[in-house]
């Protein structure tokens, strides 16, 4: 029915409880409804029990909303959706609450060590890093498709084009937590200042922030609004934590399956997509997601973002269409909330369908009508896919 | 964060590597699993262990790490991939240890990829200096540079004797060295101390005397740089050696390991303990190890004891003793002890303090001799029937003047000499000496150790080799001269060296 949410970025004055808040009031205001009329709420974050010592999360939100319904904490944003949907699918709920929210800068020192209770601890053990799996990973793929020579040079620039793209982007995006463009040399010289294959402004940044939704079911939904955004297909897949022991580690296998089965649910094609957000932890990851999601040819993802940006339209063009993608600036120039991330998907994502985009309105042909998003858990370690549409 | 019982579960999988295959299908697994995912509950009870820690592996992708997590701040940058082993059966995360890389230095991981890799037993990360110190072996060096892959393989003996000696034997010194006027001194990478020492002279050992692991019914480890004040480091060497019957329901080894410490004899000491142990029919052990191990400490130069820091090394020896297979019989031995001290470090202090010049003639010098001639006066030995001579080696000139002093020529004193090559390796250093001669000695031929200890004490032992030492060499491609004149050594300045020395 409605979505909200806060700027990302650093925010030393906020407390969690303040941001969800700002958020919330936010997504009810424009839904029109008030607290007193939630059967449920879902509750998104990864570290507030580590950044803030928050251990029950759903006690502060009761405290917080003085309510006293049932309430679940998840890791992402996208898993507390697709439980909300479950409840209300099953028919226990009607009018739910989804919330995420993270508060990553107050533990500045250490949250690069806390990133990696999301990868498993025998990696942590050998060294591993946030940024390290990433790097592998486009290893893997270089290795895999036997990229070299000129073609190299194109893929990695193509990957800087992704960030330089999600600059662009975020300067119409006043939540963005980076609202300024970047040049493509920037990109390079960070990596070439590293000495490394993805610098600086390959990556997401540490964000705050938070994000919330008002989910119905459509009955109550038409009571309620004129306007209201379809969750058509909500699917999610695992894999091992080990990122060395997948069978498959040039391409993220949960994203593919949870993909595949969102399509199902609403029986559409991966090319009746018109507006995708993608969860560029790093430029790799939104590139390899065209791939994982169906969008692009295994291999050739590089080229499609590389052809698209040589007079950057706004979109990428793949096969022949096009695809907006990560038009709020993504998690590069967005920002990276973790438990708050995926609000903002879906947030970018339900104001394009209902064309409240505002200056970053994509203009198609045909009406916007399929928006997906992908959301990944620790380094593909869970996917979850939730498919859009505008009726 | 991590706590006693996580710390040792994980050292008991990721020190050995120890993994599971699944007698159905064959397929692999780092860390023990009671059934294979594939063949699902029919596996039950058909899953085998295996371990990592002897096989070869690939480095199959990496990349460097410039900025690490808080605990491996003090590595600095390092390069961090993927490694399998069994032709991809397996594939583990895992660090490129020995390797020193400065920010600027650009590192082409192609370069690096596809080659075959070697694991390493190493410190982990940092912890307080109150914690118990982290270990693991995803840790490794390139096979094709100064630590070559060596399978440790099995052999059934095939002669009893009838003096038991020494059966087999491995050195370890790290390929880091910092230059001195009188010598090269071996440096430990950052993630090393005298326990890894301690496991990677073992584990040549073993390889060197082709017997089973689980014969070994004692183990001694000699050193006074043991990290820890309470905590003995052969209890580690035990548990990653899997030395004596092991009963993986408990995670226990049927072996006794002790530390011991007498300045630089605490090694040699043990030698007459381990050999008569394999000696007595009733102990019904027959193998033991000793090993001599050593981060040897010093103040830095411009501190009180400082004068040390020209001259200490680092590095690990170990000898295995029994009755089969033997490569040297040890036909006798002499110690003496006399209260001197002349060498100490008082509880809770960081670094020893020697007596200066008293530390020679009253103290080395009286004790050797002493040593050496009541043995040879025990054994009715005189020079001339003696091939080879060593003696406990702080410097250069100790050893020289006192060979000569009893009557040794420079053929015999001087294969021993090793302390030019690495620094004084305090325990592990007049081991070492014995080390680079059983590497060179023919058959029938006489040893004459003698070990010196502060505080004071020597050991004395005269040792006959065997027709056997000759064919057992082949198996030890990491001899005292592959390590001492490697292309792969690295030469590291004074700062880098203090840094290294100090660890994580």
């Amino acid at each position: 029915m409605s979505v909200g949410r806060t700027k990302f970025g650093e925010h030393y004055e906020k407390e969690p409880e303040k941001l969800i808040e700002e958020a919330w009031l936010k997504a009810s205001i424009s839904a029109g409804i008030e607290r007193k009329n939630l059967n449920a709420a879902y509750i998104a974050d990864y570290f507030l029990q580590i950044t803030n010592k928050i251990g029950i999360e759903e006690g502060f939100l009761s405290e917080l909303t003085e309510l006293h319904i049932p309430m679940e904490k998840t890791r992402s944003f996208n898993s507390a959706l697709l439980n909300a949907c479950n409840a209300i699918q099953a028919g226990k709920y009607d009018l739910v609450l989804v919330g995420g929210v993270e508060k990553m800068t107050d533990r500045w020192e250490k949250i690069r060590d806390d990133l990696m209770l999301l990868e498993d601890p025998w990696s942590y053990y050998a060294g591993c890093t946030p940024e390290a799996n990433h790097e592998l990973m486009l290893r893997e793929y270089i290795r895999k498709y036997g990229i070299r020579g000129e073609n190299l040079e194109k893929l990695n620039i193509a990957l800087a084009q992704i960030s330089v793209k999600n600059h662009q982007h975020a300067t119409r995006n006043e939540y963005a937590q980076f609202q300024k463009e970047i040049e493509l040399d920037r990109v390079l010289a960070e990596r070439k200042k590293a000495n490394k294959s993805l610098g600086l402004l390959d990556f997401a940044p540490i964000s705050d922030g938070a994000t919330a939704l008002v989910l119905a079911s459509p009955e109550v939904a038409k009571q309620h609004a004129s306007q209201f955004v379809c969750i058509a297909g909500s699917a999610s897949a695992t894999d091992y934590i080990t990122f060395p022991a997948r069978e498959d580690r040039a391409s993220f296998t949960a994203s593919r399956i949870a993909m595949q089965n969102a399509l199902k649910m609403v029986d559409i094609q991966p090319n009746d997509i018109q507006i995708a957000e993608l969860y560029d932890q790093s430029t790799f990851l939104e590139m390899i997601s065209l791939e994982d999601l169906g969008f692009s040819k295994k291999g050739e993802a590089w080229r499609d973002v590389y052809n698209s940006c040589i007079d950057y339209q706004g979109f990428y063009m793949i096969n022949g269409r096009e695809l907006f993608v990560n038009t709020n600036g993504g998690l590069k120039a967005d920002g990276n909330p973790l438990g708050a991330t995926g609000g903002a998907q879906i947030f970018e994502t339900v104001k394009q369908l209902r064309g409240e985009a505002g200056k970053r309105q994509v203009k198609t042909e045909k009406q916007l009508r399929f928006g997906s998003i992908l959301e990944l858990e620790g380094f593909g370690t869970k996917a979850y896919v939730h498919i859009l549409r505008r009726d | 964060m991590s706590s006693e019982p996580i710390e040792r579960r994980v050292s008991y999988i990721g020190d050995r590597l120890k993994g599971s295959k699944c007698s159905l299908c064959g397929k692999e697994y780092f860390r023990i699993k009671d059934y294979c995912g594939t063949c699902g509950r029919k596996s039950f009870s058909k899953m085998k262990d295996i371990d990592f820690f002897y096989e070869k592996g690939m480095l199959e992708v990496c990349t460097t790490v410039r900025q690490p997590t808080n605990k491996f701040v003090k590595l600095g940058s390092y390069i961090y991939g993927i490694v399998s082993f069994h032709n991809g059966k397996v594939r583990v995360p895992g660090r490129l240890t020995d390797c020193i890389l400065k920010d600027g230095d650009h590192v082409d991981v192609s370069n690096l990829e596809d080659r075959e890799v070697v694991p390493r037993f190493r410190r982990r990360y940092t912890v307080e200096q109150s914690e118990v110190i982290p270990t693991i072996s995803l840790t490794f060096t390139f096979a094709d540079e100064y630590y070559p892959h060596q399978e440790y393989e099995i052999v059934k003996p095939r002669k009893e004797y009838e003096t038991p000696g020494i059966v087999g034997y491995g050195v370890y010194v790290p390929r880091f060295r910092i230059k001195e006027p009188t010598m090269k001194r071996s440096v430990p990478f950052i993630d090393e101390d005298s326990i890894t020492a301690a496991v990677e002279a073992g584990k040549l050992a073993l390889i060197h005397s082709g017997i089973a692991q689980t014969l070994i019914g004692k183990v001694y480890v000699g050193s006074e740089s043991n990290p820890y004040a309470v905590k003995p480091i052969a209890s580690k060497v035990a548990q990653v050696l899997r030395l004596g019957e092991e009963d993986k329901t408990e995670g226990l080894q049927s072996v006794d390991a002790v530390d011991t410490e007498f300045a630089c004899k605490a090694a040699t000491s043990m030698f007459k303990d381990a050999t008569a142990l394999v000696y007595y029919p009733g102990a019904h052990i027959p193998y033991t190890m000793v090993i001599g191990t050593e981060n040897s400490q010093a103040a830095p130069r411009n501190e009180i004891g400082g004068e040390l820091d020209f001259f200490v090394g680092y590095g690990g020896s170990a000898f295995i003793f029994g009755k089969q297979d033997v490569i040297t019989q040890i036909e006798g031995w002499y110690s003496c002890t006399s209260d001197t001290p002349d060498f100490w470090r008082r509880d809770l202090q960081p670094y020893p303090r020697h007596g200066g010049r008293f530390t020679g003639e009253p103290a080395y010098f009286k004790h050797v001799t002493k040593a050496a001639k009541k043995l040879m006066e025990k054994l009715g030995l005189q020079t001339r029937d003696i091939e080879y001579f060593i003696s406990h080696q702080p410097n250069v000139s100790f050893p020289i003047k006192v060979a000569k002093a009893i009557g040794f020529k420079e053929d015999q004193y001087m294969p021993g000499l090793q302390v030019a090559k690495f620094g004084n390796t305090y325990s592990g250093a007049s081991p070492i000496g014995l080390a680079a001669v059983l590497d060179q000695a023919e058959p029938n031929q006489r040893i004459l150790l003698v070990s010196y200890g502060s505080g004071a004490g020597s050991d004395a032992y005269s040792l006959v080799t065997t027709s056997q030492i000759d064919e057992k060499r082949k198996r030890q491609k990491l001899n005292v001269q592959h390590q001492a004149e490697n292309k792969y050594i690295e030469y590291v300045d004074y700062d880098t060296y203090r840094k290294l020395k100090l660890g994580l």
